[in-house]
């Protein structure tokens, strides 16, 4: 319950489209550090802090210090989707007499610290912290640190005075990015431990080599780590952050500085630099056009489905697609409510729980209690006051709500009033109820259809291939618009999950580079294509490119 | 003048629950230890880190509290100066320019004696008068200091106040009202204005009372309000005895010195000469020595004595 998963998703998306416009707008500003806090700031907007957009200086309110200032692009855009200001505002960045100034300023409804020296934020929410206290109030601080800034010993200092003081009202989220404007961090002052390999960002992967938790571990707080664009283990780390008594927190969130635009990831020249306007649409759909995989555990052992979820996280799945079936709605039985509220536990990974069974309006309560972030009922199993009462409860109860049609139902006629407000749309690619079969090939045609329909009505959310998608199909549904795929016998069937999900993750990432060097060639010919290319400067991107635009004759 | 700072520090603490103060490693040299016996949840000792102490007191008087944070000179103004311009001076919400946080340094200017020229602040009245909506102090004796205690904890805004180690010379009568915008004019004169601040106000006095003798008139000023700086009563001390002496603990770069010599350029241009340290820094004096320390760098009764004699001849 209250996952709001979806939510955090699609408005972390929306404000890294904010920061590219204004970023291009403005022709300077921090995008890779916006990026690469990205959902750690969306997990605090649209989740764990309290505020009042009408009153912003509310006393009650959680505080958000953004340490590393430099980020501003990607504070304001989240104040702009929370409501502080008008999304048209994020344009103004740095412009003289706008309220958003190059480094966030109290000009800015919604800001509390006025950045861009490093190193002082969290001696400053170090002071907020004891004003809390002392005046009794629930209030919580949550800091954004950068690694590159914790070069400054005034971060030292605060950990010290945070840990004496035993602030367990302080959630400190380190943003470890990797990067900082010079160079790598580990090669301008590192903070792990050197590793083996000459990757400047190696002790990322490198679990071995991980100093930084140790450092703030010995300074007195609770550490807890996570992969920084996970929204599950952000959410989850910061909700363990409220339940700590008498020490602060840290969240040492590994990141990609970057994160979304793949030119601009893990590339230190990104760190304060603005995208140039001729690349922006194309920046744009790089960015919608990310894509999860979904694999689903029926196509596993039945009998155990807890070991399965541990494949599932292993294999690096984005979400568990959870296959309900009812032995009426579709005519085999799978599991319940009961066996998922069971497997809950053993994972952060959101459930998609895919309810293919009878009147879902009387038991998605159930459904949504267990644990589920995201539900999808079939539009053939209800009406549209059903679907109504079913819309409203998952929204109310920050559950992301989907519907899924089979293969000869088409989008129902009542669905248009929901479509803006709809987190996800299953286009069902095989007759429901058995694992393994394959993919109705009309299911393209009929994807893109659907799609082109749902945007005529304002669709926010994303659409997820089901039925028969593998390895060798994968491209043609992600050229379809699908955006999250579903695989059974394909991810979970196979021996080597890990392998299987890389290899249909490398298809998905093959159709959307082909996807953006297309766009690139509408919008200027083989000379923007070039450009485009160019852009892409770390490890082996640049050659890849080019190998795929000769592939697909845009070179 | 540390003594008193504690006794206001602890009236103003039992009137105001907001009042908080911050301290790094020198509560105790401070005076504001008695403060923490009394309130132990309002006082933080945030050991030897002043960066981190300005930036506390920022986060403290955002939140609403009246922080007040203090150690010596040379590691406030001379170490944290970027805290206490982008923290304190800087944020600024509608009418509230900066933030509410006190900034009371003690150990100000050559007169700290026996711990040496590292030790000797110099330069803050300059750091902390070119920083934007501070209001800087630096008061003649204690009864000033208990004065302008109180004041900061009933004025909004950042404000910095310097102390001078040792005991002074008492120039105000307990009680005095003072307030910061407005020099007092200590003794009246039509020959020369003597211009002075902290422990060189006490001299200023000594060398008038010399001069009268020699029927120089001399007009006596404390200017321990640098910023803002009483434009009002410069113009007319100008205008009235036609040239100026100032007398200060700091470098005659940047100091209430050239302050007073802006203001009245501005209003009514007048022959400026300002005592105080030449552009260089100081060193060790024990305490029987401080005099003649000071002495050698211009500030003594006997040197401004001269001073205006030169002036008026």
């Amino acid at each position: 319950m209250d996952s709001r998963y979806s939510i955090i998703r699609r408005n972390t998306l929306k404000a890294r489209a904010l920061v590219i416009r204004a970023t291009a707008a403005a022709g300077s500003g921090h995008p890779g550090g916006s990026f690469s806090m990205a959902e750690i700031l969306g997990c605090l907007f649209y989740k764990h802090m309290t505020y009042d957009t009408n009153n912003p200086l509310w006393k009650d309110r959680d505080r958000l210090v953004l340490s590393k200032g430099h980020a501003a692009p990607g504070l304001f855009s989240h104040l702009a989707i929370s409501g502080f200001i008008q999304e048209s505002e994020v344009e103004t960045l740095r412009s003289l007499g706008s309220r958003l100034q190059g480094h966030p300023d109290m000009k800015c409804p919604g800001v509390e610290f006025c950045g861009g020296s490093l190193g002082t934020g969290l001696s400053y929410s170090v002071g907020m912290a004891l004003a809390a206290r002392l005046d009794g109030l629930s209030s919580r601080i949550y800091t954004v640190v950068g690694d590159g800034e914790s070069n400054e010993g005034q971060i030292w200092e605060a950990t010290m005075t945070a840990a004496k003081f035993k602030l367990d009202n302080l959630t400190v989220i380190l943003d470890r990015n990797y990067v900082q404007q010079d160079s790598y961090t580990e090669g301008v002052m590192p903070l792990d431990a050197a590793t083996k390999s000459s990757d400047p960002v190696a002790a990322r992967g490198d679990p071995t080599a991980w100093r930084t938790s140790d450092k703030w571990r010995a300074f007195g707080w609770h550490v807890i780590e996570v992969d920084g664009h996970r929204i599950e283990q952000i959410d989850s780390a910061i909700t363990e952050s409220k339940r700590i008594s008498g020490k602060p927190t840290i969240i040492i969130s590994r990141t990609v500085k970057g994160k979304g635009v793949q030119h601009m990831e893990d590339n230190p020249k990104w760190h304060g630099k603005a995208p140039s306007k001729s690349m922006v649409p194309i920046i744009l759909d790089e960015l919608k056009s990310q894509s999860l995989v979904a694999p689903s555990i029926i196509a596993g052992d039945m009998t155990r489905l807890d070991l399965e979820v541990k494949r599932c996280d292993e294999a690096g799945s984005d979400y568990i697609h959870m296959d309900v079936m009812d032995g009426a709605f579709v005519p085999v039985v799978t599991f319940d409510h009961e066996k998922l509220k069971e497997l809950r536990p053993l994972t952060d990974i959101p459930f998609d729980s895919h309810l293919m069974i009878s009147e879902p309006v009387k038991h998605v309560k159930r459904y949504a209690e267990a644990g589920s972030d995201i539900i999808t009922v079939h539009a053939e199993a209800c009406n549209v006051s059903e679907f109504g009462e079913i819309h409203d409860y998952l929204r109310s109860v920050g559950v992301g709500v989907g519907i899924a049609i089979n293969p000869k139902t088409s989008l129902p006629v009542w669905l248009k009033e929901f479509v803006p407000t709809l987190d996800q749309v299953i286009v069902m690619s095989v007759v429901p109820g058995y694992s393994g079969q394959s993919y109705i090939p009309e299911s393209h045609k009929k994807t893109r259809d659907v799609i082109q329909s749902l945007n005529k009505m304002g669709f926010n959310g994303v659409v997820e291939a089901d039925g028969g998608v593998n390895v060798s199909n994968v491209a043609d549904c992600f050229d379809d618009g699908a955006r999250v795929f579903v695989g059974g016998s394909s991810m979970v069937g196979q021996p080597d999950m890990r392998r299987a999900i890389d290899d249909i993750k490398n298809s998905i990432s093959y159709a959307r580079r082909r996807m953006l060097l297309h766009r690139a060639h509408i919008l200027g010919g083989s000379d923007m294509v070039n450009n485009w290319i160019a852009l892409h400067e770390v490890g082996e991107q640049h050659n890849v490119l080019h190998q795929i635009a000769q592939e697909c004759g845009v070179l | 003048m540390r003594t008193e700072y504690g006794r206001a520090l602890l009236e103003i603490g039992r009137d105001n629950d907001d009042v908080v103060v911050l301290g790094a490693d020198t509560t105790d040299s401070l005076k504001t230890a008695g403060f923490g016996r009394e309130f132990p949840d309002r006082l933080f000792n945030v050991g030897i880190a002043e960066g981190n102490m300005v930036s506390m007191a920022a986060g403290l008087a955002y939140s609403g509290k009246i922080p007040f944070a203090s150690t010596y000179a040379i590691f406030l103004p001379g170490r944290a100066v970027d805290q206490i311009r982008n923290n304190v001076a800087y944020p600024t919400r509608d009418d509230r320019r900066g933030l509410n946080v006190k900034l009371v340094a003690s150990h100000g200017g050559l007169s700290v004696g026996a711990d040496g020229g590292s030790h000797q602040q110099l330069e803050d009245i300059a750091i902390m008068r070119a920083i934007p909506n501070f209001t800087v102090l630096v008061p003649a004796d204690s009864a000033s200091v208990y004065s302008l205690t109180h004041t900061m904890a009933k004025v909004y805004g950042p404000f910095y106040m310097r102390m001078a180690r040792s005991k002074t010379t008492m120039v105000y009568d307990d009680n005095c009202d003072i307030l910061p915008g407005k020099a007092t004019i200590l003794r009246d004169g039509s020959d020369c204005t003597i211009a002075a601040c902290g422990i060189t106000v006490a001299m200023a006095l000594e060398a008038a009372s010399t001069l009268h003798k020699e029927g120089i008139s001399c007009q006596v000023l404390d200017v321990f309000s640098i910023k803002p700086i009483d434009d009002i009563t410069l113009e007319q001390a100008a205008r009235h005895t036609g040239r100026i002496l100032t007398c200060e603990e700091h470098n005659t770069i940047g100091g209430m010195g050239s302050a007073v010599a802006e203001s009245v350029s501005s209003s009514y241009p007048v022959i400026v000469r300002r005592v105080g340290v030449n552009d260089t820094f100081g060193e060790s004096a024990r305490d029987a020595q401080v005099p003649e320390l000071l002495a050698q760098h211009g500030l003594s009764s006997i040197n401004i004595t001269k001073q205006v004699r030169e002036l008026v001849r």
